[in-house]
């Protein structure tokens, strides 16, 4: 009875233990087999997000450096945006993460204790910094220490789609001539419609989506000469006169009329959806937004373009958050190859700029920015130009998407909507933001 | 020793050895599968008494301790007490979360009630029919059911607005208008409730009219014959009788009220201005999208307690020692 009953302690042990998996990071490798005894290819698989036009970018990188390295079978796993957090939260513990992970940039401050740095003989540092924009590579390096490589700039500020359907009916110059923000306030508003009954139909500047709404925030501080950071970066200064500065600025355009924030926001009349659905005059969004809408809305018949508008003070001075990019398991089995296959997708001119077609996005690296290729297939890169050397990371944040997507943009669309006055729009984020530090 | 007698024994040994490989192979499994329930338990129990998060890697045993520290009781007293983000929307989580079970409840009840009582009177070739349409939206999933409630609320094209329009009234954004609102509570939310309440309320109605079928005839008879007039014999008669069944359906509807998520996900994801954020979107979000595992764990465990605590008064309030 007694060795009975050690059996079965024995074995809820064995499933306790299992259950818990562990920390540590595991000598054995999480993957990266050689099927049929060791005579097939390197098995080397690659997680990412699920989006459409990334993974057909991916597929084609895949398919290349299989071709150039048949000893290697590169999988590519993808998941939903969602799923794939939770499941890089759950498989990263557990030691079973995949060898290759797709990160954004500003994910590596939180995720860094669990990824593998970038070897020196692979890329250093300053080397990187050479390579790529300032500020998607300022999402890799945390501490000093480069953990993977961007694969493109995600530029949420200035670009704007514009409806030239919309512009020429409203009688309106086209292309716009903007040398300052008030000219794309005149233009906005007699963009903007209405009903007989005061509901806004027609946004005439539509900026009030989270992201848009953050990064104009973020900008007007920076090019007025002020900072959100405090010197050492162990702090946020978001109760400063810059902000209060750019607040009321995003204010005053509302309270003129050229878009309802209680209509045309994150959740409701989302800016993708509601341009590509002809009611938004001018829409605030990155260049992402360009593949997603014309995959989403194929019927849309108006004719539009992108555009980038002029500072609101300054310099185009702004900040960005990094980029996706990719990282390497320290659990791999096969570093080497892993950061081989990351070199060739993302410091490969052309195989970069391959991906960043495909994937309708800005080139993380100025030498893609600027290639005939990119300027010939996305027409609307050469006009960022300008203005992506101008481009700061964002800093490390304790959590970037808590503090720009539940305390910035609640309380300055809040502020926006009237039922929040500037004052306490911040002193709140300044005090909730920075207690995400802890 | 007879050999009947042996090969009884035989026998009985036997049949014993069956019985006990029989119960080892139920057990055994049972009681591994309840293991990791009680490991999972015993983990979320842990979480709460330690600021973790997955992505860091923490001490040697299970990630705790190192880069996710023990903070003992540290969570709760920020829940009570702090001005961090997360324990002003845990704050506003669970007012909003009082507000949904304390107006979905007895306005569940007073539809399923009356409208259980009414399918019961009338003809059972109707009732069938009747009984089947209004449980359908029960049987709809509830993304479903919040994209068809979005499309109905849209500000500019949803029919509701078209009706307001066509009667010369102001149309409202309903979804995302923090402005509004009714008796202190925020049209996004009332909006929300009216969703949930057409998807639940046939699941009470089916069983209401189990218990109003359950009553003997010659009761309400009885009380007819006594002069009772037909809201007395509901009011004297039904009501006191299907008692039980109202705690049943109290508790019931509490607890998925309490647990609602995922037609306020859709519909709002707790906008506008957090109006519509409830404790388990709350949740989700800190242990799913923050990574903040340690405070959802304690958030959990407020919710559990809350939900144990309101079924305990239910049970009490309306238990009844009779049966009929």
């Amino acid at each position: 009875m007694k060795r009975k009953l050690f059996a079965l302690i024995a074995i809820l042990a064995f499933v306790l233990a299992a259950c818990g998996g562990g920390t540590e990071i595991s000598d054995e490798p999480a993957s990266g087999e050689t099927t049929g005894g060791g005579q097939g290819p390197t098995v080397i698989r690659i997680w990412v997000h699920t989006n459409n036009a990334f993974i057909a970018g991916y597929d084609a990188l895949i398919a290349a450096y299989e071709a150039e390295h048949p000893e290697v079978d590169i999988q590519l796993e993808n998941f939903d945006y969602e799923l794939y957090l939770q499941t890089l939260q759950t498989a990263m513990p557990a030691g079973e993460e995949a060898d290759i992970l797709q990160l954004f940039g500003t994910w590596t401050s939180q995720y860094y204790e669990r990824l593998a740095p970038v070897p020196a003989e692979v890329m250093t540092v300053a080397q990187a910094q050479e390579l790529f924009y300032a500020a998607p590579i300022g999402g890799y390096i945390v501490d000093g220490v480069l953990y993977g490589m961007p694969q493109e700039f995600n530029c949420e500020y200035g670009g704007v789609l514009v409806n030239k359907t919309l512009y020429e009916a409203a009688g309106l110059t086209y292309p716009p001539q903007w040398e300052t923000m008030d000219d794309v306030i005149a233009d906005a508003l007699v963009l903007a419609q209405s009903d007989n009954t005061g509901m806004m139909t027609t946004a005439g500047f539509h900026f009030t989506s989270a992201d848009p709404t953050v990064a104009s925030f973020l900008a007007g501080i920076r090019q007025r000469g002020g900072d959100y950071w405090n010197a050492d970066q162990t702090g946020f200064t978001f109760n400063t006169p810059e902000a209060r500065a750019q607040l009321e600025w995003m204010a005053g355009a509302v309270d003129a009329g050229v878009v309802d924030p209680i209509v045309f926001n994150d959740s409701t009349n989302f800016v993708i959806d509601a341009f590509f659905q002809g009611k938004v005059g001018i829409g605030y969004i990155g260049t992402w937004a360009i593949a997603e809408g014309q995959a989403n809305f194929p019927d849309f018949a108006d004719e539009w373009d992108y555009f980038y508008l002029p500072a609101i003070e300054g310099d185009p001075v702004f900040v960005a958050d990094s980029g996706w990019g990719l990282t390497v398991s320290p659990n791999s089995e096969h570093q080497d190859i892993a950061w081989d296959f990351i070199l060739f997708a993302t410091a490969s001119v052309d195989n970069a700029a391959q991906w960043n077609i495909a994937s309708g996005t800005i080139p993380a690296m100025p030498a893609v920015a600027e290639s005939a290729e990119i300027a010939e297939a996305m027409p609307w890169i050469p006009k960022a130009l300008d203005i992506l050397p101008y481009g700061q990371y964002l800093g490390n944040m304790p959590d970037r998407d808590l503090v720009v997507y539940e305390i910035i943009y609640p309380h300055i669309l809040n502020v926006l909507q009237g039922v929040e006055t500037i004052d306490q729009a911040l002193e709140t984020i300044d005090a909730e933001a920075n207690s995400t530090f802890r | 020793m007879s050999l009947g007698f042996a090969r009884k024994r035989t026998s009985n040994g036997g049949l014993a050895s069956a019985k006990s490989r029989f119960v080892a192979s139920v057990t055994i499994p049972l009681l591994l599968y309840e293991s990791l329930g009680v490991f999972i338990l015993g983990w979320a129990f842990a979480l709460m008494f330690f600021d973790y998060s997955p992505g860091r890697l923490g001490g040697p045993i299970l990630g705790l301790g190192g880069s996710n520290p023990f903070v003992g009781l540290g969570n709760f007293i920020e829940m009570v007490k702090g001005t961090s983000v997360e324990a002003n929307l845990f704050r506003i989580s669970l007012k909003n979360t009082l507000i949904f079970a304390v107006v979905i409840l007895p306005l569940n009840l007073a539809i399923t009630l009356p409208l259980a009582w009414l399918l019961e009177s009338i003809g059972s070739r109707f009732r069938a029919l009747y009984r089947t349409i209004y449980f359908l939206p029960v049987l709809t999933s509830s993304v479903g059911v919040a994209l068809i409630w979005m499309t109905m609320y849209d500000p500019q094209a949803g029919w509701i607005n078209a009706i307001i329009r066509f009667f010369g009234g102001t149309p409202v954004s309903w979804l995302s208008d923090p402005r509004a609102g009714f008796a202190n509570v925020s049209v996004a939310m009332w909006a929300v409730i009216l969703a949930y309440l057409w998807q639940d309320y046939g699941y009470n109605m089916v069983i209401f009219i189990a218990a109003l079928q359950g009553i003997p005839l010659e009761l309400k008879e009885a009380a007819m014959i006594d002069g009772a007039s037909p809201w007395q014999v509901f009011l004297r008669i039904t009501i006191p009788l299907i008692r039980p069944t109202m705690l049943f359906v109290c508790v019931m509807t509490m607890l998925s009220s309490f647990q609602v998520f995922d037609i306020i996900q859709v519909m709002t994801n707790g906008d506008p201005g957090y109006q519509t954020q409830v404790l388990m979107l709350d949740i989700y979000k800190n242990a799913f999208r923050y990574q903040n595992m340690g405070w959802a764990a304690a958030e959990s465990f407020v919710l559990f307690l809350i939900v144990m605590g309101v079924t305990l008064i239910q049970m009490r309030l309306l238990r009844t020692n009779w049966e009929y």
